[in-house]
């Protein structure tokens, strides 16, 4: 049996930086992988003359050399960003608003957020610093979260008294708490989109650390798509020495008195005292383990946790360039939350992102990202109507864009391609299919997950990583939850 | 910064801090000790839509032509097959002499009909001669699928289309026509489809009634070795295609290599703008090869293998043929399953359907790739 320092399962985000940050600390990994190539949902795949992104091809948090977000800071420790790519969005994103036929512009640096949000919305300015500097407050104290509950919470309070104060809070009574004025409310809050939960749902300090990175650093659109980063990791893994199996779905996580002792791939087993996951827990505890080795706690955890989003993504090549900077669109019904709240039972996606992208040959290429909450799609989809359906709601998203933006699209489609949670479930076998982890609520929201990960960790050695991971979903925090399991495992080790 | 107080205690909001903590363990405490689910409709669906390999048995064979034969199954479990969309392919896998061989054949029956799936093949080299000498009704084979990427899509294709077609590769069309013609209310379908003679035409009886059933189908039947009254003679023409007023339809071909080539230069000539036509994916070999030996050597793991090459010879052929295993889905350089790393060596190959990230690091697509030297590869 061959045996290795760690085994990482799954080469998307989490799993290929967690095998990165092993391999050069000296440890002997070996990456397993089903699907034929690295990346995970971070792949793309060629139509005609088109590359479509599966994932978003934005990084956040990532900025440049001369101001460097975490993202890149964290590249910059493997010397990978002289190898990556990328054009900066003027904007963070312009919000288009169906019933009230609204667009805001969300501008990249803090004053000159701020200045639009006044513009928008006059009197919200001492607010809108208020907020930005409760984002710092959060970023400070969180990049000293305590391992457990802190053990003098007095003393903890008088370091980071906004940080105890807020973090127990969702985002919009913090916002009324520093009077930012009501229309200003939601128009920020729509930043809920990026999170694949409602706003209701979303922690302060989540929302804080996400709409300061993004406002910033503003968004980085990769030159081509994510698969070229997952190539690249994968490629600077192999070059330490380290092991990569594509084709290899693992099927069984071996353990023994409460340890992780390797994996087994079809006959083949390995061996390691530490395993990675960058899947679900629900899969891992639901059949890759021993039945009667999974601890009850971990089964009634997951069984507690809910599914985030679904994706339906429809992309497009056209035969002309769109009269759009590369920008993300964000399009939703209302800004009234109420009705958006009821309309999340909605059969149609009817909240999309929309990702344009101009090629050089004057061709252009469209990307619409809408969401279903809960099981909305597992409720109007059948075996007899999935291809019809694919394209019913494909045509209906590309409606909604074209009254939105009132930029006629359809006439241009040279190649189209439609993924659904379907789709995602069979790259993935994550659960429904689902791309954002389990959905950030409540006691399941960012801090509650960081502060019990060791506590509730009851196999020793298990780790999870990528988007249902400790640091929820999304581009860069799939990497950034890699990069922490590896320096946690390592720190164990010592 | 200054202090935000949520609470009028600071104690409170100390208890609401700590409460973060134990109220998971609170909430978790009643929950299911059940082994969690993992498997959820859009997981179901997925493995029923694309099942990872399925036995299927081989029920009818049907000589259609001189060289063309059809062959029906029936998956072994009894259940239906996958729903598919119509230009779709499956990979058959078949054992001869000990060695696997794995190859792509469209669907050719409706996709309607999910009991059988039909497919229609030519006489060509070892599998489709194996089929047609050694196939027996009764006989169980592995089956992939449903792949692909020909389609009739309504969102981007035109409701005026034509269908260039060349022989045995009605195949994959036939059920796209059947399709246009049924479910996606079509105003024109021209089907302009060339064989040698007469005798070579497929499912002519189908096609003339398809005809008379719905008036907005055409075919013209072009024959290239036999001069015949109401039938066009030579290959595809210029002329032909100006025939259905061509302008602003959609194109949808499949044929021979030769015939793409012919094509080409004149629907280039014809001004058909590129985004209206779409191909049957198939492989480009290139002219030329000589017959010339070199060494490929793979690395698969902890295998190493050396093995002889040819320059006319794709690299998937010569691991075939010594049995090293490489993982083939389309066999024509599309679908990225054979991918692997090119360590040394100079190559001929096809780059259209590798990705920037694969070119970056030197992947290439063995099934379509031709040594100019000695090889080294891995496979991951
Ligand atoms: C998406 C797709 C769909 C396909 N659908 C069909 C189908 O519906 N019916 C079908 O008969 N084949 C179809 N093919 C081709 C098929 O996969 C095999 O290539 C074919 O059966 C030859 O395999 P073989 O083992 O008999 O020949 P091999 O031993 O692989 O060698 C065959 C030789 O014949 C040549 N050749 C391959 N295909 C043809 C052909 N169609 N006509 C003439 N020469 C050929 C090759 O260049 C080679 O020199 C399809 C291929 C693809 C990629
Ligand atoms: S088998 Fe499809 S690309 Fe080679």
């Amino acid at each position: 049996m061959k045996k290795y320092d760690a085994i990482v399962i799954g080469a998307g985000n989490g799993g290929l930086f967690s095998a990165l940050s092993l391999q050069k600390n000296g440890k002997k990994v070996l990456l397993l992988e089903k699907n034929r190539q690295p990346g995970g949902i971070s792949t793309s795949f060629k139509k005609g003359r088109f590359e479509f992104d599966v994932n978003e091809q934005m990084l956040s948090n990532y900025g440049n050399l001369s101001h460097p977000g975490e993202l890149y800071q964290l590249f910059e420790k493997f010397h990978l960003n002289e190898k990556v790519k990328t054009i900066a969005c003027h904007d963070v994103f312009h919000l288009h608003v169906k019933d009230t036929q609204e667009n805001f512009i969300f501008p990249k640096g803090q004053e000159a957020f701020i200045e639009q949000m006044e513009k928008y919305v006059p009197g919200s300015k001492e607010a809108m610093v208020t907020f930005f500097g409760l984002c710092e407050d959060v970023r400070e104290a969180i990049s000293h979260y305590p391992k457990e509950k802190p053990s003098d919470m007095d003393i903890f309070y008088q370091t980071y008294p906004n940080f105890v104060e807020l973090a127990p809070y969702k985002v919009i009574p913090v916002l009324e708490k520093i009077h930012l004025p009501k229309k200003a409310i939601q128009i920020l809050s729509s930043f809920w989109v990026f999170f694949g939960s409602f706003i209701e749902d979303i922690s302060f300090i989540h929302f804080a650390l996400l709409v300061d990175s993004y406002v910033t650093y503003g968004l980085e659109m990769l030159e081509y798509t994510s698969y070229d980063l997952s190539t690249l990791i994968a490629h600077e893994f192999l070059a330490l020495g380290g092991e990569i199996r594509y084709s290899s779905c693992v099927d069984e996580i071996l353990t023994s008195d409460q340890k992780v002792t390797g994996v087994k791939v079809g006959n083949e087993e390995f061996s390691a005292p530490y395993v990675v996951a960058d899947i679900s827990p629900a899969v891992v505890y639901g059949k890759m383990i021993l039945k009667e080795n999974v601890p009850s706690s971990s089964c009634q955890l997951s069984n507690e946790r809910i599914l985030g989003a679904r994706e339906f993504r429809v992309f497009l090549g056209l035969n002309q360039s769109l009269e759009f900077a590369p920008m993300v669109h964000v399009i939703v019904p209302t800004l009234n939350q109420k009705v958006l709240h009821k309309n999340q039972n909605s059969i149609f996606p009817d909240v999309l992102m929309g990702v344009v992208k101009n090629n050089h040959d004057s061709s252009s290429i469209l990307e619409l990202g809408g969401y279903f909450f809960q099981d909305r799609f597992d409720r109007i989809v059948k075996k007899e109507n999935y291809y019809a359906l694919k394209e019913e709601l494909a045509s209906m998203m590309i409606d909604l864009w074209e009254s939105v933006t009132h930029l006629s699209i359809k006439p241009f489609i040279e190649e189209i391609a439609i993924a659904t949670p379907v789709t995602f479930a069979r790259y993935t076998n994550h659960p429904d299919g689902t791309t954002y982890g389990y959905l950030a609520k409540g006691y399941d929201n960012l801090l509650p997950r960081l502060f019990t990960k060791d506590k509730e960790r009851k196999i020793s050695g298990l780790y999870f990583c990528g988007s249902f991971g400790n640091f929820l979903s999304g581009f860069s925090a799939t990497y950034f939850s890699g990069s922490e399991v590896a320096k946690e495992i390592l720190e164990e080790k010592e | 910064m200054k202090d935000i107080k949520m609470n009028e205690k600071k104690k409170k909001s100390i208890a609401q801090f700590v409460d973060l903590f134990d109220a998971r363990d609170e909430i978790i405490k009643h929950s299911s000790k059940n082994l969690p689910t993992y498997q959820y409709p859009a997981n179901l669906l997925a493995q029923e839509l694309h099942p990872d390999s399925f036995s299927v048995q081989l029920v009818k064979i049907v000589n259609e032509t001189n060289d063309i034969k059809s062959f029906w199954f029936t998956r072994e479990s009894k259940e239906n097959f996958p729903p598919f969309l119509p230009g779709s392919y499956i990979t058959l896998q078949v054992e001869i002499d000990g060695r696997i061989y794995k190859r792509a054949y469209s669907i050719s029956s409706s996709s309607n009909s999910l009991k059988e799936y039909r497919i229609t093949v030519k006489k060509a080299g070892i599998v489709s001669r194996y089929l047609f000498s050694s196939a027996k009704e009764g006989n169980i084979f592995l089956m992939e699928g449903p792949f692909g990427d020909f389609h009739y899509q309504s969102l981007r294709d035109r409701k005026e289309v034509i269908f260039l077609v060349g022989g045995s590769f009605l195949a994959g069309c036939y059920p796209m026509i059947l399709d246009c013609l049924e479910n996606h209310k079509i105003q024109s379908l021209s089907l302009i489809y060339g064989t040698k003679t007469v005798n070579d035409i497929l499912w002519k009886k189908e096609l003339d009634d398809l005809q008379k059933k719905y008036k907005n189908f055409h075919v013209t039947y072009v024959l290239s070795e036999e001069k015949r009254d109401d039938y066009a003679f030579g290959f595809i023409s210029e002329e032909l295609i100006l025939k259905e007023s061509y302008q602003g339809k959609s194109f949808f071909i499949s044929g021979p290599q030769k015939m793409y080539e012919h094509l080409n230069p004149i629907l280039k000539s014809l001004d058909v703008p590129n985004e209206l036509v779409h191909h049957e994916i198939f492989a480009t070999k290139p002219e030329d090869l000589a017959s010339v030996k070199h060494n490929l050597t793979v690395h698969y793991r902890d295998e190493t293998y050396t093995i002889p090459c040819y320059e006319n010879e794709t690299l998937f052929t010569s691991m075939e043929k010594n049995r090293v295993l490489l993982k083939v889905c389309c066999t024509v350089g599309v679908c990225g399953f054979c991918k692997s790393k090119l360590l040394s060596g100079e190559v001929k190959t096809d780059m259209s359907g590798l990705r920037h990230g694969d070119i970056t690091y030197h992947f290439i697509h063995p099934c379509v790739t031709y040594p100019l030297s000695d090889i080294v590869l891995e496979i991951f």
